[in-house]
Protein backbone atom coordinates (compact mmCIF):
# COMPACT_ATOMS: atom_id res chain seq x y z
CA UNK A 1 0.00 0.00 0.00
CA UNK A 2 2.41 2.21 1.13
CA UNK A 3 4.44 1.30 -2.24
CA UNK A 4 1.77 2.38 -4.06
CA UNK A 5 1.03 5.78 -2.89
CA UNK A 6 4.31 6.56 -3.05
CA UNK A 7 4.16 5.43 -6.94
CA UNK A 8 1.49 7.77 -7.28
CA UNK A 9 3.71 11.31 -6.40
CA UNK A 10 6.27 10.37 -8.93
CA UNK A 11 3.85 9.66 -12.01
CA UNK A 12 3.04 12.55 -12.73
CA UNK A 13 5.65 15.48 -13.21
CA UNK A 14 2.98 18.17 -11.96
CA UNK A 15 2.20 16.22 -8.89
CA UNK A 16 3.66 17.57 -5.24
CA UNK A 17 4.22 14.62 -2.59
CA UNK A 18 2.59 15.26 0.75
CA UNK A 19 5.80 16.73 2.00
CA UNK A 20 6.67 19.11 -1.10
CA UNK A 21 9.23 17.97 -3.18
CA UNK A 22 8.62 16.95 -7.30
CA UNK A 23 10.20 13.09 -7.61
CA UNK A 24 10.82 13.80 -11.47
CA UNK A 25 12.73 16.96 -10.83
CA UNK A 26 14.57 14.87 -8.15
CA UNK A 27 15.01 11.70 -10.20
CA UNK A 28 16.23 14.06 -13.21
CA UNK A 29 18.63 15.39 -11.08
CA UNK A 30 19.99 11.57 -10.63
CA UNK A 31 20.45 11.76 -14.03
CA UNK A 32 23.09 14.57 -13.94
CA UNK A 33 24.53 12.15 -11.62
CA UNK A 34 25.12 9.65 -13.57
CA UNK A 35 26.58 11.47 -16.18
CA UNK A 36 30.60 11.91 -16.38
CA UNK A 37 31.61 15.67 -14.34
CA UNK A 38 31.71 19.04 -15.83
CA UNK A 39 34.07 22.01 -14.22
CA UNK A 40 33.84 25.12 -14.90
CA UNK A 41 36.60 27.94 -13.30
CA UNK A 42 36.19 31.59 -13.02
CA UNK A 43 39.70 33.45 -13.45
CA UNK A 44 40.23 37.29 -13.66
CA UNK A 45 41.17 36.52 -17.83
CA UNK A 46 38.63 34.62 -18.45
CA UNK A 47 36.63 31.19 -18.26
CA UNK A 48 37.66 27.90 -18.31
CA UNK A 49 35.25 24.50 -18.88
CA UNK A 50 36.54 20.99 -18.71
CA UNK A 51 34.91 18.12 -19.40
CA UNK A 52 35.34 14.14 -18.80
CA UNK A 53 33.93 12.97 -21.92
CA UNK A 54 35.51 8.96 -21.07
CA UNK A 55 34.10 6.99 -23.86
CA UNK A 56 32.36 3.31 -23.30
CA UNK A 57 34.66 1.05 -26.41
CA UNK A 58 37.70 2.66 -27.68
CA UNK A 59 36.34 2.34 -30.98
CA UNK A 60 33.79 4.83 -30.43
CA UNK A 61 35.56 8.15 -32.48
CA UNK A 62 35.88 10.47 -29.27
CA UNK A 63 35.21 13.44 -31.17
CA UNK A 64 31.46 12.20 -31.80
CA UNK A 65 31.13 12.66 -27.71
CA UNK A 66 30.55 16.54 -27.19
CA UNK A 67 30.24 18.20 -23.90
CA UNK A 68 31.45 21.40 -24.74
CA UNK A 69 29.39 23.62 -27.12
CA UNK A 70 30.23 27.02 -28.55
CA UNK A 71 26.43 29.13 -28.60
CA UNK A 72 27.87 32.50 -29.51
CA UNK A 73 31.51 33.70 -30.40
CA UNK A 74 32.13 35.03 -26.95
CA UNK A 75 29.74 32.55 -25.19
CA UNK A 76 29.94 28.35 -24.52
CA UNK A 77 28.12 25.76 -22.56
CA UNK A 78 29.78 22.72 -20.69
CA UNK A 79 26.96 19.83 -19.85
CA UNK A 80 26.56 16.64 -18.00
CA UNK A 81 23.61 14.13 -18.04
CA UNK A 82 21.92 13.57 -20.90
CA UNK A 83 23.44 14.33 -23.71
CA UNK A 84 20.31 14.39 -26.43
CA UNK A 85 18.79 16.53 -23.36
CA UNK A 86 21.60 18.71 -23.28
CA UNK A 87 21.97 19.24 -27.35
CA UNK A 88 18.37 20.75 -27.46
CA UNK A 89 19.02 23.15 -24.59
CA UNK A 90 22.25 24.38 -26.55
CA UNK A 91 20.34 24.58 -29.72
CA UNK A 92 18.15 27.06 -27.64
CA UNK A 93 20.88 28.78 -26.69
CA UNK A 94 22.21 29.42 -29.72
CA UNK A 95 18.69 30.54 -31.09
CA UNK A 96 18.49 33.25 -27.87
CA UNK A 97 22.11 34.37 -28.51
CA UNK A 98 21.45 35.41 -32.55
CA UNK A 99 18.09 36.76 -31.86
CA UNK A 100 19.83 39.17 -29.55
CA UNK A 101 21.84 40.45 -32.79
CA UNK A 102 18.53 40.52 -34.54
CA UNK A 103 16.31 42.11 -32.28
CA UNK A 104 19.05 44.59 -30.72
CA UNK A 105 22.41 43.68 -32.75
CA UNK A 106 24.21 43.22 -29.31
CA UNK A 107 25.88 39.75 -27.45
CA UNK A 108 23.75 38.29 -25.42
CA UNK A 109 24.64 38.81 -21.46
CA UNK A 110 25.76 35.47 -19.98
CA UNK A 111 23.02 36.00 -16.79
CA UNK A 112 20.28 36.68 -19.40
CA UNK A 113 21.07 33.86 -21.43
CA UNK A 114 21.04 31.56 -18.28
CA UNK A 115 17.72 32.72 -17.53
CA UNK A 116 16.61 32.01 -20.78
CA UNK A 117 17.98 28.41 -20.85
CA UNK A 118 16.05 27.96 -16.80
CA UNK A 119 12.64 29.46 -17.92
CA UNK A 120 12.81 26.96 -20.20
CA UNK A 121 13.87 24.20 -18.20
CA UNK A 122 11.33 25.31 -15.65
CA UNK A 123 8.34 24.77 -17.62
CA UNK A 124 9.11 21.04 -18.25
CA UNK A 125 8.70 20.91 -14.39
CA UNK A 126 4.89 22.31 -14.31
CA UNK A 127 3.23 20.87 -18.14
CA UNK A 128 1.19 17.47 -17.80
CA UNK A 129 2.51 15.04 -20.32
CA UNK A 130 6.36 16.43 -20.27
CA UNK A 131 9.70 14.99 -18.49
CA UNK A 132 11.74 17.03 -17.17
CA UNK A 133 15.70 18.10 -18.48
CA UNK A 134 18.01 15.10 -17.61
CA UNK A 135 20.86 17.51 -17.98
CA UNK A 136 22.74 20.48 -15.63
CA UNK A 137 24.86 23.23 -17.75
CA UNK A 138 27.72 25.33 -16.90
CA UNK A 139 27.41 29.06 -19.15
CA UNK A 140 30.69 30.71 -19.61
CA UNK A 141 31.08 33.95 -21.05
CA UNK A 142 32.01 37.37 -21.13
CA UNK A 143 29.83 40.40 -20.68
CA UNK A 144 30.74 43.67 -20.43
CA UNK A 145 34.14 42.30 -20.15
CA UNK A 146 33.76 40.60 -17.11
CA UNK A 147 33.77 36.90 -16.58
CA UNK A 148 31.39 34.92 -15.62
CA UNK A 149 30.03 31.27 -14.80
CA UNK A 150 26.61 29.98 -14.02
CA UNK A 151 25.05 26.56 -13.60
CA UNK A 152 21.21 25.38 -14.29
CA UNK A 153 19.73 22.02 -12.82
CA UNK A 154 17.03 20.14 -13.83
CA UNK A 155 14.61 22.53 -11.56
CA UNK A 156 15.40 25.60 -13.62
CA UNK A 157 16.92 27.20 -11.11
CA UNK A 158 20.14 29.85 -12.17
CA UNK A 159 23.18 30.14 -9.98
CA UNK A 160 26.35 32.05 -10.45
CA UNK A 161 29.78 30.48 -8.91
CA UNK A 162 33.39 30.81 -9.31
CA UNK A 163 34.23 27.87 -9.56
CA UNK A 164 32.16 24.45 -10.16
CA UNK A 165 31.48 20.74 -10.68
CA UNK A 166 27.97 19.21 -12.37
CA UNK A 167 27.92 15.95 -13.34
CA UNK A 168 29.06 12.32 -11.55
CA UNK A 169 32.02 12.80 -8.50
CA UNK A 170 30.08 16.33 -8.02
CA UNK A 171 31.08 16.31 -4.22
CA UNK A 172 34.46 15.11 -4.24
CA UNK A 173 35.12 17.51 -7.23
CA UNK A 174 33.38 20.97 -5.54
CA UNK A 175 35.47 19.79 -1.97
CA UNK A 176 38.39 20.40 -4.51
CA UNK A 177 37.33 23.56 -6.18
CA UNK A 178 36.61 25.09 -2.66
CA UNK A 179 40.03 24.02 -0.98
CA UNK A 180 41.80 25.05 -4.43
CA UNK A 181 39.86 28.22 -5.53
CA UNK A 182 41.77 31.92 -5.28
CA UNK A 183 40.33 34.58 -7.02
CA UNK A 184 43.51 35.74 -8.41
CA UNK A 185 44.62 32.88 -10.48
CA UNK A 186 45.48 33.51 -14.31
CA UNK A 187 43.40 31.54 -16.79
CA UNK A 188 46.15 29.02 -17.27
CA UNK A 189 46.24 28.10 -13.72
CA UNK A 190 42.26 27.98 -14.18
CA UNK A 191 42.76 25.41 -16.56
CA UNK A 192 45.27 23.91 -14.36
CA UNK A 193 42.86 24.13 -11.49
CA UNK A 194 39.86 22.25 -13.45
CA UNK A 195 42.14 19.95 -14.85
CA UNK A 196 43.45 18.65 -11.32
CA UNK A 197 39.67 18.76 -10.06
CA UNK A 198 38.43 16.99 -12.84
CA UNK A 199 40.82 14.35 -12.17
CA UNK A 200 40.05 13.89 -8.44
CA UNK A 201 37.20 11.32 -8.87
CA UNK A 202 39.93 8.93 -10.97
CA UNK A 203 42.66 9.03 -8.38
CA UNK A 204 44.45 12.60 -9.74
CA UNK A 205 44.46 10.52 -13.15
CA UNK A 206 42.98 11.58 -16.33
CA UNK A 207 43.31 9.78 -20.18
CA UNK A 208 44.17 12.51 -22.08
CA UNK A 209 42.05 11.20 -25.09
CA UNK A 210 38.92 11.59 -22.61
CA UNK A 211 39.25 15.41 -21.75
CA UNK A 212 37.58 17.96 -23.30
CA UNK A 213 39.34 21.71 -22.57
CA UNK A 214 37.62 25.17 -23.62
CA UNK A 215 37.89 28.89 -22.36
CA UNK A 216 36.61 32.14 -23.14
CA UNK A 217 38.93 35.09 -22.42
CA UNK A 218 38.04 37.96 -21.53
CA UNK A 219 40.73 39.98 -23.95
CA UNK A 220 39.53 38.60 -27.26
CA UNK A 221 35.89 37.68 -25.93
CA UNK A 222 35.70 34.53 -28.06
CA UNK A 223 35.16 31.23 -26.91
CA UNK A 224 37.94 28.19 -28.09
CA UNK A 225 38.51 24.67 -27.59
CA UNK A 226 41.74 23.50 -27.53
CA UNK A 227 42.95 20.63 -30.38
CA UNK A 228 43.41 17.01 -28.75
CA UNK A 229 47.47 17.66 -29.13
CA UNK A 230 47.14 20.25 -27.03
CA UNK A 231 44.92 18.74 -24.34
CA UNK A 232 47.16 15.99 -23.67
CA UNK A 233 50.01 18.56 -23.60
CA UNK A 234 47.82 20.13 -20.89
CA UNK A 235 47.37 17.25 -18.91
CA UNK A 236 50.68 16.00 -19.11
CA UNK A 237 52.17 18.96 -18.09
CA UNK A 238 50.26 18.97 -14.78
CA UNK A 239 51.14 15.50 -13.97
CA UNK A 240 48.03 13.92 -14.63
CA UNK A 241 47.80 12.08 -17.12
CA UNK A 242 47.35 7.82 -16.43
CA UNK A 243 50.21 6.45 -16.05
CA UNK A 244 52.62 9.14 -16.33
CA UNK A 245 54.69 8.70 -13.05
CA UNK A 246 55.82 5.17 -14.22
CA UNK A 247 57.50 6.65 -17.05
CA UNK B 1 7.84 23.44 -41.53
CA UNK B 2 10.12 26.39 -42.68
CA UNK B 3 13.46 25.44 -42.30
CA UNK B 4 13.75 29.77 -40.50
CA UNK B 5 13.40 28.70 -37.23
CA UNK B 6 14.56 32.59 -36.22
CA UNK B 7 11.35 33.79 -37.80
CA UNK B 8 8.80 30.88 -36.16
CA UNK B 9 4.97 30.84 -36.33
CA UNK B 10 3.19 31.35 -32.57
CA UNK B 11 3.38 27.57 -31.67
CA UNK B 12 7.14 28.08 -31.22
CA UNK B 13 8.42 28.80 -27.91
CA UNK B 14 10.79 31.12 -29.72
CA UNK B 15 9.31 34.88 -29.70
CA UNK B 16 9.94 36.82 -32.86
CA UNK B 17 12.88 38.78 -33.10
CA UNK B 18 11.29 41.73 -35.07
CA UNK B 19 7.98 42.07 -33.47
CA UNK B 20 7.12 42.69 -30.14
CA UNK B 21 5.20 40.91 -27.38
CA UNK B 22 3.90 44.20 -25.84
CA UNK B 23 2.28 45.98 -29.19
CA UNK B 24 -1.12 46.59 -28.02
CA UNK B 25 -4.59 44.68 -29.30
CA UNK B 26 -5.31 47.48 -31.74
CA UNK B 27 -2.51 47.79 -33.55
CA UNK B 28 -2.74 48.44 -37.05
CA UNK B 29 -1.95 45.57 -39.53
CA UNK B 30 -0.99 45.65 -42.81
CA UNK B 31 -4.68 45.70 -44.40
CA UNK B 32 -6.02 48.31 -42.39
CA UNK B 33 -2.73 50.58 -42.69
CA UNK B 34 -3.26 50.43 -46.56
CA UNK B 35 -7.08 51.53 -46.03
CA UNK B 36 -6.17 54.16 -43.81
CA UNK B 37 -3.27 55.31 -45.89
CA UNK B 38 -6.19 56.08 -48.82
CA UNK B 39 -8.21 58.49 -46.35
CA UNK B 40 -4.95 60.78 -46.22
CA UNK B 41 -6.75 64.08 -46.02
CA UNK B 42 -8.55 61.98 -42.40
CA UNK B 43 -5.76 61.54 -40.76
CA UNK B 44 -3.88 63.43 -38.53
CA UNK B 45 0.20 64.69 -39.39
CA UNK B 46 2.59 65.85 -37.38
CA UNK B 47 3.64 68.03 -40.62
CA UNK B 48 6.91 68.97 -38.94
CA UNK B 49 10.34 69.79 -38.18
CA UNK B 50 12.00 68.27 -35.44
CA UNK B 51 15.59 68.12 -34.91
CA UNK B 52 18.65 66.43 -32.84
CA UNK B 53 21.59 67.39 -32.41
CA UNK B 54 24.86 65.77 -30.06
CA UNK B 55 26.87 67.76 -27.90
CA UNK B 56 29.47 67.68 -24.94
CA UNK B 57 27.03 67.46 -22.32
CA UNK B 58 24.57 65.07 -23.98
CA UNK B 59 21.55 65.66 -26.62
CA UNK B 60 19.23 68.06 -27.63
CA UNK B 61 15.72 67.66 -29.10
CA UNK B 62 13.74 70.98 -30.83
CA UNK B 63 10.35 70.36 -32.54
CA UNK B 64 7.26 72.77 -33.17
CA UNK B 65 4.35 72.06 -32.14
CA UNK B 66 1.99 71.84 -35.12
CA UNK B 67 -0.50 69.08 -36.12
CA UNK B 68 -2.41 69.29 -39.46
CA UNK B 69 -4.86 67.18 -41.71
CA UNK B 70 -3.37 67.19 -45.25
CA UNK B 71 -1.07 69.48 -44.60
CA UNK B 72 -3.54 72.11 -45.68
CA UNK B 73 -5.28 72.67 -41.81
CA UNK B 74 -3.85 72.70 -38.37
CA UNK B 75 -6.08 70.82 -36.73
CA UNK B 76 -3.90 71.42 -33.25
CA UNK B 77 -1.23 74.50 -32.19
CA UNK B 78 -0.25 72.63 -29.12
CA UNK B 79 1.29 69.22 -29.54
CA UNK B 80 4.16 67.74 -27.41
CA UNK B 81 6.54 66.03 -30.53
CA UNK B 82 9.11 64.79 -28.64
CA UNK B 83 8.23 62.01 -25.98
CA UNK B 84 10.89 60.46 -23.39
CA UNK B 85 10.60 56.46 -23.93
CA UNK B 86 13.92 55.73 -21.95
CA UNK B 87 15.32 57.01 -19.04
CA UNK B 88 17.86 58.80 -20.85
CA UNK B 89 16.37 59.11 -24.71
CA UNK B 90 13.39 60.57 -26.25
CA UNK B 91 11.51 60.32 -29.37
CA UNK B 92 9.96 62.99 -31.49
CA UNK B 93 6.80 62.23 -33.63
CA UNK B 94 7.14 62.70 -37.22
CA UNK B 95 4.50 61.74 -39.89
CA UNK B 96 1.11 60.39 -38.59
CA UNK B 97 0.18 60.67 -34.78
CA UNK B 98 -1.73 57.79 -33.99
CA UNK B 99 1.37 55.81 -35.61
CA UNK B 100 3.81 58.01 -33.52
CA UNK B 101 2.24 57.93 -30.69
CA UNK B 102 1.38 54.22 -30.36
CA UNK B 103 5.12 53.43 -31.18
CA UNK B 104 6.48 55.76 -28.52
CA UNK B 105 3.83 53.57 -26.04
CA UNK B 106 5.22 50.26 -27.48
CA UNK B 107 9.22 51.26 -27.02
CA UNK B 108 8.21 52.71 -23.09
CA UNK B 109 7.07 49.34 -22.34
CA UNK B 110 9.75 47.59 -24.38
CA UNK B 111 12.50 49.77 -22.31
CA UNK B 112 10.46 49.16 -19.06
CA UNK B 113 10.38 45.44 -19.39
CA UNK B 114 14.02 45.15 -20.11
CA UNK B 115 15.02 47.05 -17.64
CA UNK B 116 13.46 44.97 -15.25
CA UNK B 117 14.15 41.96 -16.73
CA UNK B 118 18.32 42.22 -16.98
CA UNK B 119 19.22 44.88 -14.12
CA UNK B 120 20.56 46.98 -16.97
CA UNK B 121 18.87 49.64 -19.47
CA UNK B 122 19.44 49.32 -23.09
CA UNK B 123 21.94 51.10 -25.05
CA UNK B 124 20.70 54.13 -27.49
CA UNK B 125 22.07 52.01 -30.35
CA UNK B 126 20.15 48.92 -29.18
CA UNK B 127 17.20 50.97 -28.73
CA UNK B 128 17.43 52.23 -31.97
CA UNK B 129 17.79 48.50 -33.52
CA UNK B 130 14.93 47.81 -31.57
CA UNK B 131 12.73 50.59 -33.29
CA UNK B 132 14.47 49.99 -36.94
CA UNK B 133 13.20 46.59 -36.62
CA UNK B 134 9.34 47.68 -35.41
CA UNK B 135 9.38 50.30 -38.05
CA UNK B 136 9.74 47.37 -40.39
CA UNK B 137 8.10 44.24 -39.50
CA UNK B 138 5.56 45.52 -36.88
CA UNK B 139 2.27 47.69 -37.14
CA UNK B 140 3.67 50.89 -37.24
CA UNK B 141 3.07 52.86 -40.56
CA UNK B 142 3.60 56.21 -41.77
CA UNK B 143 6.50 57.63 -39.62
CA UNK B 144 9.93 58.70 -39.17
CA UNK B 145 11.07 59.69 -35.96
CA UNK B 146 14.41 60.67 -34.28
CA UNK B 147 15.98 59.18 -31.70
CA UNK B 148 18.32 60.69 -29.46
CA UNK B 149 20.28 59.51 -26.33
CA UNK B 150 23.07 59.25 -23.98
CA UNK B 151 24.31 55.95 -22.66
CA UNK B 152 27.71 54.46 -21.66
CA UNK B 153 29.20 55.07 -24.77
CA UNK B 154 28.41 59.03 -25.54
CA UNK B 155 25.48 60.93 -26.94
CA UNK B 156 23.66 59.64 -29.81
CA UNK B 157 21.58 60.60 -32.46
CA UNK B 158 19.41 58.64 -34.77
CA UNK B 159 16.96 59.07 -37.97
CA UNK B 160 14.87 56.10 -38.37
CA UNK B 161 13.00 56.13 -41.68
CA UNK B 162 9.15 54.48 -41.98
CA UNK B 163 11.12 51.54 -44.01
CA UNK B 164 13.09 50.86 -40.57
CA UNK B 165 16.12 52.33 -41.68
CA UNK B 166 18.11 53.46 -39.07
CA UNK B 167 20.80 55.86 -39.42
CA UNK B 168 23.40 57.67 -36.60
CA UNK B 169 24.56 60.97 -37.14
CA UNK B 170 26.08 63.73 -35.03
CA UNK B 171 22.75 65.95 -35.74
CA UNK B 172 19.76 65.31 -38.06
CA UNK B 173 16.50 66.52 -38.69
CA UNK B 174 13.19 65.26 -39.86
CA UNK B 175 9.78 66.33 -41.08
CA UNK B 176 8.09 68.23 -43.71
CA UNK B 177 10.54 71.30 -42.67
CA UNK B 178 13.70 69.39 -42.77
CA UNK B 179 15.41 71.37 -46.22
CA UNK B 180 14.77 74.46 -44.04
CA UNK B 181 16.45 73.49 -40.64
CA UNK B 182 19.24 71.87 -42.34
CA UNK B 183 19.91 74.72 -44.02
CA UNK B 184 20.34 76.21 -40.58
CA UNK B 185 22.31 73.79 -39.14
CA UNK B 186 25.24 72.93 -41.88
CA UNK B 187 27.96 74.63 -41.58
CA UNK B 188 26.67 75.79 -37.64
CA UNK B 189 27.28 72.58 -36.01
CA UNK B 190 30.81 72.12 -33.73
CA UNK B 191 31.24 68.92 -31.98
CA UNK B 192 32.37 70.80 -28.67
CA UNK B 193 28.87 72.63 -28.63
CA UNK B 194 27.83 72.93 -25.22
CA UNK B 195 24.25 72.17 -24.48
CA UNK B 196 22.72 75.55 -24.15
CA UNK B 197 24.45 76.30 -27.86
CA UNK B 198 23.04 73.56 -29.13
CA UNK B 199 19.73 74.50 -27.84
CA UNK B 200 20.02 77.65 -29.14
CA UNK B 201 21.09 76.26 -32.63
CA UNK B 202 17.76 73.98 -32.38
CA UNK B 203 16.02 77.34 -31.75
CA UNK B 204 17.28 79.00 -35.04
CA UNK B 205 16.47 75.66 -37.28
CA UNK B 206 13.02 75.17 -36.11
CA UNK B 207 12.88 79.29 -35.98
CA UNK B 208 13.53 78.89 -39.76
CA UNK B 209 10.94 75.93 -40.60
CA UNK B 210 8.43 77.76 -38.81
CA UNK B 211 8.96 81.00 -40.85
CA UNK B 212 8.43 78.96 -44.54
CA UNK B 213 6.94 75.19 -44.05
CA UNK B 214 3.30 75.24 -43.89
CA UNK B 215 3.43 71.88 -41.47
CA UNK B 216 5.49 73.64 -38.57
CA UNK B 217 4.78 75.91 -36.55
CA UNK B 218 2.89 77.47 -33.50
CA UNK B 219 5.79 77.49 -30.79
CA UNK B 220 8.69 75.03 -29.95
CA UNK B 221 9.29 71.82 -27.43
CA UNK B 222 12.79 71.21 -26.17
CA UNK B 223 14.07 68.26 -24.43
CA UNK B 224 17.56 68.10 -23.36
CA UNK B 225 18.55 64.87 -22.23
CA UNK B 226 22.23 64.59 -19.98
CA UNK B 227 22.79 61.00 -18.28
CA UNK B 228 20.66 62.06 -15.72
CA UNK B 229 17.74 62.15 -17.62
CA UNK B 230 15.38 63.94 -19.93
CA UNK B 231 13.99 67.51 -19.06
CA UNK B 232 11.56 68.25 -21.35
CA UNK B 233 9.66 72.35 -21.81
CA UNK B 234 7.46 73.74 -24.20
CA UNK B 235 7.66 78.02 -25.57
CA UNK B 236 5.50 80.02 -27.59
CA UNK B 237 8.37 81.07 -30.02
CA UNK B 238 11.50 80.02 -30.76
CA UNK B 239 13.08 83.43 -30.27
CA UNK B 240 12.86 82.93 -26.57
CA UNK B 241 15.87 80.55 -26.53
CA UNK B 242 17.96 82.80 -28.74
Amino acid sequence: MQGSQQQAYDRGITIFSPDGRLYQVEYAREAVKRGTASVGVRTEDGVVLVADRQTRSPLVEASSVEKLHSVDEHLGIASAGHVADARQLVDLARRRAQMEWLRYDQPLGVEALTKEITDHIQQYTQTGGARPFGVALLVAGVENGEPRLFETDPSGTPYEWSAVAVGGGRDEIQEYLEDNYDDSLSLGDGIGLALEALAVPNDGELDTGGVEISTVDVESETFSTKPPEEVAELVTEHGLAEGGEDE
Amino acid sequence: MTDDRLQPDGASSDPDPFGSELVPNDALGGERAEQLAGDDEMVNKTGTTTIGITNEDGVVIATDKRASLGGRFVSNKDVQKVEQIHPTAALTLVGSVGGAQSLIRTLRAETSLYGTRRGDNLSISALATLAGNMMRGGPFFAVNPILGGVDEEGSHVYSIDPAGGVMSDDYTVTGSGMQLAHGTLEGEYDPEMSMDEAVALAARGIQSATERDTGSGNGIFVARITADGVEIEDYDDPAELL
